[in-house]
């Protein structure tokens, strides 16, 4: 059998030196690299010099800046994956790339979620005394980033690229169920935690101006991060998958010219 | 070695929609059990005016009480803060051992846990029930007679 | 500032752990970039 039957898309042929090896960079990352580093540095200096401190919790509001766009934007992330994953499995040309968006959003949301829990437990500290509760609010958010979890090791699992991708857009589908869950665990329980200041049912805001723009300043940032990291995960993920399925068209020719020499 | 395509296997659309419908169907169903049926379980604490009377507030166990620290209610000593707990019109007096620190102050919402003797809460333990509120410190208006929660209405 | 450390632990822990994620991803790609032609990569 020739090798050219054995035709998975990509070309089996070993590089030349004349052809150009880019990494996952364009000049779109580029430029919302750049803005995410600007509006970061906004945040950081608003957040820690220029924002007043609060009239009850004093300093230790500061931490808000963060803590609650890596929340929003964990959510961002999750929904994201729930919206890749469907377009996956519903669409009738099951495009992979879509799969790829969806896992990288998922790695970048486990991480915003990470830093969720972590700066939620050093202001749960300054404020209510405690690092850590069993209250609604945080047990819902601990059990969301452990499913998370989950899903990326379900990706890791052996089997096809294909299988990898119905595999957990199937749990990417339930796991997005839990977010209304843990965000409305402080309306539907007792919780320790306050309820929504900006997204307030009431749509009554009760938060200063220099505050509020400022954490709406965070948001800007976070989500550029966001974006900026999915595109390059994601774009990585694709050349993995790539040189990962050479490496087994490598492995298929090396053992038909074994047979061939026998 | 057989290199040929495995056939393709025929997924009619019925079968890419169950999975979907039963697992919503699931998630629904999760949802309304655990928002209807276990909230006492869940609920965080119980408030000043459930205590002895709602299901999980019971006096003989440990309880964790919320209620606001009322004004001109907050008496600190050596090794003890002792203040009244109000809420939905009922009080309840509180003494824990040691100072809460933190943020804690008067018209401030709390979490106290502890036992019940003789009417009165045996706190060891204090959390800090901050509001959904953000006002900066420092405004120019007049100082405030007394703790800076007072001004805010407690949500 | 009061309770300096810990908001200022927070924001590092933040700016930290994206900084990490971003440099391990662009090291990952680089490396296999190499292994692929740029008349795979979409984006070109």
């Amino acid at each position: 059998m020739k090798a050219s039957q054995v035709n998975t898309g990509v070309s089996l042929k070993m590089s030349q030196s004349s052809q150009k090896f880019s990494s996952t960079g364009t000049q779109a990352t580029r430029v919302i690299g750049v803005l995410a580093i600007v509006v970061m540095a906004w945040v950081v200096i608003s957040g820690l010099v220029f924002t007043p401190a609060d009239v009850v919790q004093g300093e230790s509001v500061r931490i808000m800046y963060v803590h609650v766009p890596s929340a929003w934007i964990a959510y961002l992330a999750f929904i994201v994956t729930a919206i890749a994953s469907s377009f996956y499995i519903f669409a009738k040309r099951h495009s992979l790339g879509f799969d790829r968006v969806a896992g990288a959003s998922a790695e970048v949301g486990v991480m915003f979620m990470a830093i969720t829990l972590i700066t939620g437990s050093l202001w749960g500290r300054l404020t209510w005394g405690e690092f850590w509760q069993w209250d609604p609010r945080l047990t819902t958010t601990a059990f969301l980033f452990v499913t998370y979890i989950g899903y990326l090791a379900v990706r890791r699992l052996d089997g096809s690229i294909e299988q990898r991708a119905r595999r957990s857009g199937v749990i990417a589908l339930l796991a997005v169920l839990e977010i209304p869950l843990v965000h409305f665990s402080v309306v539907f329980w007792r919780s320790l935690h306050q309820r929504a200041t900006i997204l307030d049912p009431n749509g009554d805001v009760k938060m200063d101006g220099l505050m509020l723009f400022t954490l709406f300043s965070g948001v800007v940032a976070f989500t550029l991060v966001f974006a900026w990291l999915v595109l390059h995960r994601q774009r990585t993920m694709l050349l993995s998958d790539l040189s990962n399925e050479r490496g087994l068209d490598n492995a298929i020719l090396a053992r038909q010219s074994e047979n061939a020499s026998n | 070695m057989d290199l040929t395509p495995r056939p393709e296997t025929i997924s009619p659309k019925r079968r890419r929609w169950m999975p979907i419908i039963v697992l919503s169907l699931v998630g629904i169903g999760g949802v309304i059990v655990v928002t209807q049926f276990l909230s006492s379980a869940i609920d965080y604490y119980c408030n000043v005016d459930e205590v002895g009377v709602r299901s999980g507030c019971d006096t003989a166990n440990r309880l964790r009480v919320q209620g606001t620290v009322e004004q001109g209610s907050l008496a600190k000593s050596d090794n003890t803060t002792e203040f009244k707990l109000v809420f939905n019109g009922k009080s309840l007096d509180v003494v824990y051992s040691g100072d809460p620190g933190g943020v804690f102050q008067e018209c401030i919402s709390v979490v106290a846990h502890g036992r019940l003797v003789n009417g009165v809460l045996e706190s060891n333990r204090i959390e800090v029930k901050h509001s959904n509120e953000y006002e900066a410190k420092n405004k120019d208006r007049l100082e405030n007679s007394g703790s800076a929660a007072c001004s805010q209405v407690q949500g | 500032m009061q309770n300096a450390g810990f908001i200022f632990a927070s924001y590092v822990l933040t700016i930290g752990a994206i900084l990490l994620f971003a440099v391990v991803t662009l090291r990952r790609a680089k490396e296999s970039a190499k292994l692929v032609e740029d008349k795979n990569k979409p984006w070109i």
